[in-house]
């Protein structure tokens, strides 16, 4: 394929008419953690497996979910630092628009200001595009929302989607069970069945990590015990 | 780095100006004199946390600008701060700590520490050496107990049990240094912080109008605006004014004709069309 002498050039397009680069940043993405996220009538909520490398790391100092703004949480499928980077610079984003504004950031824009910021790093010399897909989940004015961020800074607004390892198989399930007029509750509950499809080993409230925002607004991980609860109500 | 982003414009004040009153200075002319503002703002710390007041008047010379305004200015939920001096100096100093804490909150996972705003603020009043004029006065409750520090427009702080600053500064403090102790309750902070700032409210001119009161405790904040409000405006006549004619004595009248200055065109069918 003529496409393997323009794959190490971000800044070249292939003559397939392909950036290769974002296509390998897929590949990262596509063999990270499984994560995911529902769209409910009332809330949304975000859920990623927690694998770590040994038993020896204390889970308790690791957390895949954040928060960029009080309303706005994400959660990432690929690498961890680069979504770092991103949580980063959003939540300056959204500081410096709420001093430009005095008006909280709607999610629309703060995702539209991280696809640009993740779109830069497709078109600049010397650097690499982020290894990472983000789901951003989110609740103001216009209700619940829940956008997807590629790496080449593309968004889409979804219902319900999935990133990562297990993502044809979490998305089928998703497909099944989603209705438009799901409350939260029963969303965290489908979320944890879908984890638990391609989930491997004991799944438990250590090794996954749930986030939900509901009509308060108020974006929350839960502790594992929590989680723990639910994987009860779930058996 | 080819980056091909726009850089953010450099923030800050420019000193170019400096270099031209400097010049005119020295061609003899004089600068204006300064527009002194006017405040009462106090803080004092109580048995549970900190008292915080503040009057409402601001002024812009001898005229009221605002009856009404807001001068205690929210940090974090755990940390107010109240402004004197230039109120665009304090509302913009603050706004930019508290995106600051905030940001610092995002990355810790901890509540703010008062000490933190105080040398945030105090680092970037120094830098601009006194030109930003802003005289605030902090206060909260973090995980090491209530704190009341003030902040002077060149960036040095005092940490203190009680404190006043504004043109009103001196009655408050006279209210204060007489009637403070430790392990006041509650509503003797509260009482004694209100009478401070009727102090200044009612001797000094440039504060006015009534008192605001924020009380910071232990997981709680309470922003009490308006407290008190000491000078409500009275002889309102509900009827209302009326100006009947010939009640304002005419001296003179003269009449002047205005002069048409464009003549009026014979009316053609131009429009018609």
């Amino acid at each position: 394929m003529g496409d393997s002498q323009y794959s190490f050039s971000l800044t070249t397009f292939s003559p397939s008419g392909k950036l290769v680069q974002i296509e390998h940043a897929l590949q990262a993405v596509g063999s990270g953690q499984t994560s995911l996220g529902i769209k409910a009538a009332n809330g949304v909520v975000v859920a990623t497996e927690k694998k770590l490398p040994s038993i020896l790391v204390d889970e308790t100092s690791v957390q895949k979910i954040q928060l960029m703004t009080p309303n706005i949480g994400v959660v990432y499928s690929g690498m961890g630092p680069d979504s770092r980077v991103l949580v980063r610079k959003s939540r300056k984003q959204a500081q410096q628009y709420f001093r430009l504004y005095k008006e909280a950031i709607p999610v629309t824009q703060l995702v539209r200001e991280t696809a640009a910021v993740m779109q830069e790093f497709t078109q600049s010399g010397g650097v690499r595009p982020f290894g990472v897909s983000l789901l951003i989940a989110g609740y103001d004015d216009n209700g619940p929302q829940l956008y997807q961020v590629d790496p080449s800074g593309s968004y889409f607004s979804w219902k319900a989607s999935a990133m990562g390892k297990n993502v044809s198989n979490a998305k089928t399930f998703l497909e099944k069970r989603y209705t438009e007029d799901m409350e939260l509750e029963d969303a965290i509950h489908t979320a944890i069945l879908t984890l638990k499809e391609g989930f491997e080993g004991q799944i438990s409230g250590k090794n996954i990590e749930i986030g939900i925002i509901s009509a308060d607004r108020k974006f929350r991980v839960l502790s594992s015990s929590e989680i723990d609860d639910y994987l009860a109500e779930v058996e | 780095m080819g980056r091909m982003t726009d850089l953010p414009t450099k923030g800050g004040f420019s000193f170019d100006l400096c270099t031209r009153n400097e010049m005119l200075l020295k061609n003899g002319v004089q600068m204006p004199p300064f527009r002194k503002t006017g405040t009462t703002i106090v803080g004092l710390v109580f048995q549970d946390g900190v008292v915080l007041g503040a009057d409402t008047r601001a002024t812009e010379g001898p005229i009221v600008a605002d009856k009404n305004c807001e001068k205690i200015h929210f940090m974090a939920p755990n940390i107010y701060c109240c402004g004197a001096g230039t109120a665009a100096d304090t509302e913009a100093v603050t706004d930019m700590v508290s995106s600051q804490l905030q940001l610092h909150r995002y990355a810790t996972g901890r509540e703010s520490r008062v000490v933190t705003a105080l040398t945030l603020l105090k680092s970037h009043l120094f830098s601009y050496q006194g030109h930003v004029s802003a005289a605030l006065v902090l206060g909260g409750f973090d995980v090491t107990g209530p704190h009341l520090h003030t902040v002077y427009p060149h960036g040095s702080t005092d940490t203190l049990p009680f404190a006043t600053m504004g043109s009103g500064s001196l009655a408050a403090m006279s209210v204060f240094e007489s009637k403070y102790r430790e392990g006041l309750t509650r509503e003797e902070g509260i009482e004694l912080v209100a009478e401070a700032i009727c102090a200044g409210i009612f001797n000094d001119l440039g504060s006015g109008s009534n008192v605001d009161v924020c009380v910071i405790t232990k997981g709680k904040t309470e922003y009490l605006r308006n407290y008190q409000l000491p000078n409500p405006r009275t002889y309102i006549s509900s009827k209302g004014y009326s100006f009947v004619k010939g009640q304002t004595e005419v001296l003179s009248t003269k009449i002047t004709p205005i002069q048409p200055k464009v003549e009026a065109v014979e009316a053609g069918d131009a429009m018609e069309e």
